[in-house]
């Protein structure tokens, strides 16, 4: 569905950000892509967005394909009516505006609008909190309800594909695991393919069905998240485990030598 | 008792062209953060428009109003077209000298056109009155506190139910996130700038059915600022409740404390001062305006 290939792109025409970055988002699939910061994730996904105006941000070669179309060059708000929507980093709510408004906005694209209460019913069948603090302040919300609030926005218009940006950033271990249930839920229930940008890479295999790392501007390895969660890499660089599958004692990293294979 | 109740209606006609100016200058700081100091000026370039077509050309009154509002939007989206798409995003203080720019060359360009007398529009409540009892009305008054409140009850309802006027709401708020969902960021920034100046047109033919028409009633935009600045600059009931107050203590200055004398000091016209005095009082109790709300933070 999302084919992104051979991406570069830079920052105030001088910073490489991305050096070819290739993945693909088929159709009702959870896709997720680690790496630390500074890896280029949310480069990515902006670029995808199209918000690359505000950033400085320019496309030097690549392509984006969105079902068959190729999307380089769309705006922001072009994108949203082919069906992409964006959960931005850091839980952009409009934090003046209700509850309500924020969800009213989410559905700014949604084509007949005879579907909005129907919508609304079932997006906040999700997460019921929401309906509670309808006509509260967005910006009082508690992280966990604001990060909630951005993902029941962006499902308003019936997307074909949501791409967030680490959803878990911030928020308590117990809300992060309630709210990758619900995302995998959302996937499976409504058939909405996700790109899921993560540093929590434990989380984020839990639910996604393939798997991107991210170093340095580049793809360092792919695969399907089984394949990857039993990584010998993978599981000591991102998930924190050693060789023997236990957690790590402290004198394992004071004796650290091994390198990261694809660094060679 | 008569005398005070004509000031008051008075003052609330002033109040209503100030309120309206406001209005305009909220709803562009609103949608696009761009403080416009060019809004007495674009008042003024609708009311010489509409003295054009009523009085050169003689076309009827009420289309004259209507050319008058429609070459407003248009003058509007032009505006946001060559000056202020390409500010999205630049520091305040660049924003407004480009509108204190745009000032002078408004007042400029409509000195070339319409030179620099002053002329005055025969509307079809020029020199009327209503009589109610012992009060005496002009119908002046009347229709400009009745358009203004119909035009303000529609500005209220568009942007708490509509769903582009929710939308221009979060634009303002967040440009970037509102491009996320969907909205067409530019498009509404040149609404934005179309309506406003189509309600600043229409304080500027109200404001010439009350005195002339002539290129100094631009300053009144200063007033409006005033008005919105006390109301609390994002909101619009304040902009309305601001230019309302103005409007009065103007009126009430102008009959009442003008002329005074304190021993050997002599008032003058202090209706101007009345104004901005009101504005600095209420800004020392609440910086942030009557109805201005600090931004919304969690700690």
């Amino acid at each position: 569905m999302l084919k992104v290939i051979n991406l570069e792109t830079t920052y105030n025409d001088i910073i490489l950000a991305l050096k070819g970055v290739s993945l693909e988002v088929p159709p009702n699939r959870i896709v997720t892509v680690l790496g630390a910061n500074g890896a280029g994730k949310t480069t990515t996904i902006n670029t995808i967005s199209g918000i690359r105006k505000t950033l400085d941000l320019a496309i030097e070669d690549g392509s984006i394909e969105f079902e068959g179309q190729v999307i380089n060059e769309r705006e922001p708000h072009q994108v949203v009516s082919m069906g992409i929507l964006q959960v931005p980093e850091g839980r952009r709510v409009f934090a003046e505006l209700t509850v309500d408004e924020n969800i009213i906005i989410g559905s700014y694209t949604l084509q007949s609008r005879s579907h909005y209460l129907r919508n609304r019913e079932s997006v906040l069948g999700y997460f019921p909190i929401l309906k509670e603090r309808g006509s509260q302040l967005a910006g009082y919300l508690s992280g966990g309800e604001q990060q909630m609030l951005v993902i029941a926005r962006a499902l308003m218009p019936e997307p074909k594909l949501i791409m967030m940006d680490e959803p878990s950033l911030g928020i308590a271990p117990l809300v992060v695991k309630e709210i990758f249930q619900i995302i995998d839920r959302i996937n499976r229930e409504k058939h909405v393919a996700m790109l899921l940008v993560e540093q929590n890479a434990n989380v984020a295999l839990s639910i996604a069905h393939h798997g991107y790392i991210m170093e340095n501007g580049r793809v360092v390895m792919e695969g399907p998240s089984e394949v990857l969660k039993e990584d010998r890499d993978i599981k000591e660089f991102y998930l924190g485990l050693s060789e023997m599958g236990a957690k790590k004692s402290f004198r394992d990293v004071k004796h650290y030598k091994r390198r990261k294979r694809w660094l060679s | 008792m008569e005398k005070i109740i004509e000031i008051l209606i008075n003052g609330l006609s002033t109040g209503a062209i100030y309120a309206l100016l406001a209005l305009g200058f909220v709803l562009i700081f609103k949608s696009t953060g761009i403080i416009n100091f060019a809004q007495g000026e674009l008042a003024m370039v609708g009311a010489f428009v509409c003295y054009s077509f009523a009085m050169l050309m003689n076309l009827p009154y009420i289309l004259a109003v209507l050319i008058a509002l429609v070459i407003g939007a248009l003058l509007g989206s032009v505006v946001d077209l060559l000056f202020f798409r390409r500010m999205v995003g630049e520091p305040m203080f660049s924003t407004i000298m480009v509108t204190v720019g745009l000032a002078s060359i408004v007042t400029c360009i409509s000195g070339i056109i319409w030179g620099h007398d002053v002329h005055s529009i025969q509307s079809p409540f020029t020199d009327k009155t209503v009589a109610m009892g012992n009060l005496v009305i002009s119908q002046g008054t009347l229709y400009t506190i009745g358009l203004s409140i119909v035009l303000i009850i529609l500005f209220i309802l568009f942007f708490n139910r509509s769903l582009l006027g929710i939308a221009m709401k979060g634009t303002a708020e967040d440009p970037d996130t509102a491009g996320l969902m969907g909205v067409n960021v530019k498009k509404v920034h040149m609404l934005a700038w179309a309506i406003g100046t189509m309600v600043a047109v229409l304080a500027g033919i109200f404001l010439a059915e009350q005195s002339f028409v002539r290129l100094s009633m631009s300053h009144t935009g200063i007033k409006a600022m005033a008005a919105a600045i006390l109301g609390g600059m994002e909101s619009i009931g304040g902009a309305i409740l601001g230019g309302v107050i103005i409007g009065v203590v103007e009126g009430l200055a102008a009959n009442y404390l003008s002329g005074m004398e304190l021993g050997d000091f002599h008032f003058g016209d202090i209706k101007d001062v009345a104004a901005f005095a009101i504005m600095i009082i209420v800004l020392m109790i609440r910086p942030h305006g009557i109805f201005g709300k600090e931004k919304v933070e969690r700690v």
